[in-house]
């Protein structure tokens, strides 16, 4: 088991928040629907990672207890009906834990799995159309472009896949683990790694363009806008590079003092950056001068990262007397906080 | 809680695994044999603890016998027993209790170096010696061992991972064998019929905490009692020489 996740979508915010896997109204956290209805009676497990969508459904991994003496957890995708959160079908094939979430892109469902192995299945099905077996644990989200699937594993390297058949056009090897997602600007990719380094990596051909060192490792995935890298190692430092060159945007980065696992995430036009700590803050930065505008503390820990969606942040926490927050971007004032107090466990 | 004693540890680890080519196995094994040798004075002087009470079971006996019905002055005869040939009976405790923060530490370690959550993990990242030659970029340890996954409970897709669990069963109870006293599991005493049951709980309770945990732990346990199990043989032939010796030069020679 992991952390929660959360996708925006255009009806809401789809959350696997460890019981279900809801709908919520932006609004006002309502559920629009829940899977499954009632998780005491449904032996479904626990579902975390962030949800996969597309127009039809909702894709998530759940780890479901063992059962009997020697029984083993069981590691299973769902797909879900994005309108009604029916189930599509589901894939139990995999030997190990799903640590994060998979991705769509080109009628398949590519998820790495901690048995080793990348599995490509049928979004409309969930019939395996084929499996990539790296050299450790895939402990990260792919990235589909078209064609590729850029997919790293705990064996050092970053692979690109081809997407009809999962045969590799190039790999990438660091020197630590890959437990990112690559984030992709002008045919370069960005994604750090445990050795202490964000890479840039040519998209077409796997060839190193820069690096640049940190202070620990990049768990979390970085993210691009115009000509800045923006990224956060596990001591909680935040970076912002540039895409170019790999130089230093600001002259230091800014320590947030806690661990931090998630990467960062920005609002829309790019002037405020969001930081979950595993302290339980979630941190507003400005893009400009990395001065902390706000912070918004709660207790658990902010271990997922939080999505953005006009003047709202929402983050996820475990665990925590709220799982989910919905917050202004603007003043980290709260606008509701998930499951309301009604549907809380009694103390 | 024993967080304190597994960072060091976990990062001995990692160091260890960079100079023995990047074996997980190798590195849990001298580890295992490092904590082992630091703890040597503690667990001889438990093993002789039990050894001679071992050595002692015959007495016990008789008096379990002549005082079968009187329990206060079996106790006090026992006690008196005990301080004749200088035996605390709770001496085999003590180093046993110092020890054990050392072993959860080493548990703490493993589980560290070779996570099979990412909680675990996660937890680490902040705690590596970055100034130990070598170490940046090699945790999580590359696990595989003989097709299986060191950072994996045993599964039925590596049927033969369940062999590490019943090896930790075996050697665990070869070691709650050695260590308790043979004759006083025959005894119908409390004490007696408590005895015989640790000897099959204890390594019951290790095998289902293995069947349950990476099997990079299984590793340890069976080195950790192989190598006890080969202490206490070695101690227990040096004090057999000891007192052959003993015996040898009290004995008259033919000339006087």
């Amino acid at each position: 088991m992991s952390w929660m996740g959360l996708t925006i979508v255009e009806e809401g915010l789809v959350a696997a928040d460890l019981q279900q896997v809801r709908l919520l109204n932006v609004s006002d956290a309502a559920p629009l629907w829940s899977f499954p209805t009632d998780p005491q009676k449904a032996r479904v497990g626990t579902f975390y990672v962030t949800p996969a969508v597309d127009e039809q459904r909702v894709v998530v991994a759940s780890q479901v207890p063992p059962t009997g003496f020697l029984g083993q957890p069981k590691n299973v995708v769902w797909a879900l009906d994005r309108k009604t959160g029916n189930e599509l079908w589901q894939f139990d094939d995999a030997a190990g834990q799903y640590v994060e979430g998979g991705a769509l892109g080109g009628g398949l469902f590519v998820i790495g799995n901690s048995d080793h192995n990348v599995y490509a299945l049928d979004a409309e099905t969930g019939a395996l159309r084929w499996t990539f077996k790296t050299g450790y644990r895939v402990w990260a989200t792919p990235l589909i472009v078209s064609d590729t699937v850029y997919i790293g594993s705990m064996d050092h390297h970053l692979y690109a896949l081809r997407l009809s058949d999962g045969g590799v056009r190039w790999d990438f090897q660091a020197g630590g683990a890959f437990a990112a997602t690559p984030a992709l600007r002008n045919g370069t990719l960005y994604i750090g790694a445990f050795d202490d380094k964000l890479y840039a990596i040519d998209a077409q051909a796997g060839t190193e363009r820069w690096r640049f060192a940190s202070a620990n490792w990049f768990w979390g995935s970085p993210l691009v806008y115009a000509d800045t890298v923006y990224a956060v190692d596990v001591s909680g430092n935040v970076y912002a590079v540039n895409a170019e060159t790999g130089a230093p945007v600001w002259p230091q980065p800014r320590p947030l003092e806690t661990p931090v696992r998630a990467g960062p995430v920005l609002t829309e036009d790019g002037s405020r950056l969001f930081v979950g700590g595993q302290n339980g803050t979630l941190y507003a930065l400005d893009t400009k001068d990395a001065f902390v505008v706000w912070s918004s503390e709660s207790e658990g820990q902010v271990l997922s990262p939080p999505v953005v969606s006009g003047s709202v942040v929402y983050e996820s926490r475990i665990p925590g007397t709220y799982r989910i927050r919905a917050l202004y971007v603007d003043n980290g004032r709260p606008i509701w906080s998930y499951p309301p107090v009604a549907e809380q466990p009694s103390k | 809680m024993f967080d304190i004693l597994a960072y060091p540890l976990a990062n001995l680890m990692l160091l260890l695994y960079n100079y023995l080519g990047h074996s997980t196995v190798l590195a849990i094994a001298v580890l295992t044999l490092l904590i082992n040798l630091i703890t040597l004075p503690l667990t001889l002087s438990q093993q002789r603890s039990a050894h001679r009470m071992q050595e002692l079971q015959p007495e016990l006996e008789k008096l379990q016998k002549k005082y079968a019905k009187d329990k206060e002055r079996l106790a006090q005869e026992q006690m008196k027993l005990y301080k004749e040939v200088g035996i605390n009976p709770m001496g085999g405790c003590l180093p046993l209790l110092i020890q054990m923060p050392i072993w959860f530490g080493l548990i703490g370690a493993i589980r560290y170096c070779i996570p099979s959550t990412p909680l675990e993990l996660f937890q680490f990242s902040n705690h590596i010696y970055k100034w130990l030659p070598g170490v940046i970029g090699l945790v999580p340890l590359r696990s595989t061992f003989l097709g299986m996954d060191l950072g994996a409970p045993p599964n039925p897709a590596q049927w033969w991972s369940y062999a590490l669990p019943i090896l930790v069963f075996v050697t665990t109870w070869a070691q709650q064998k050695l260590l308790t006293p043979p004759t006083a599991a025959k005894t119908q005493s409390q004490a007696g019929a408590m005895n015989q049951q640790m000897q099959i709980m204890m390594p019951l309770l290790f095998m289902f905490f293995t069947l349950s945990y990476a099997t990079g732990l299984s590793v340890y346990f069976v080195l950790s009692s192989a190598i006890r199990v080969g202490q206490f043989y070695l101690m227990r032939e040096g004090q057999h020489r000891q007192k052959a010796e003993d015996k040898e030069q009290v004995r008259p020679k033919p000339s006087e």
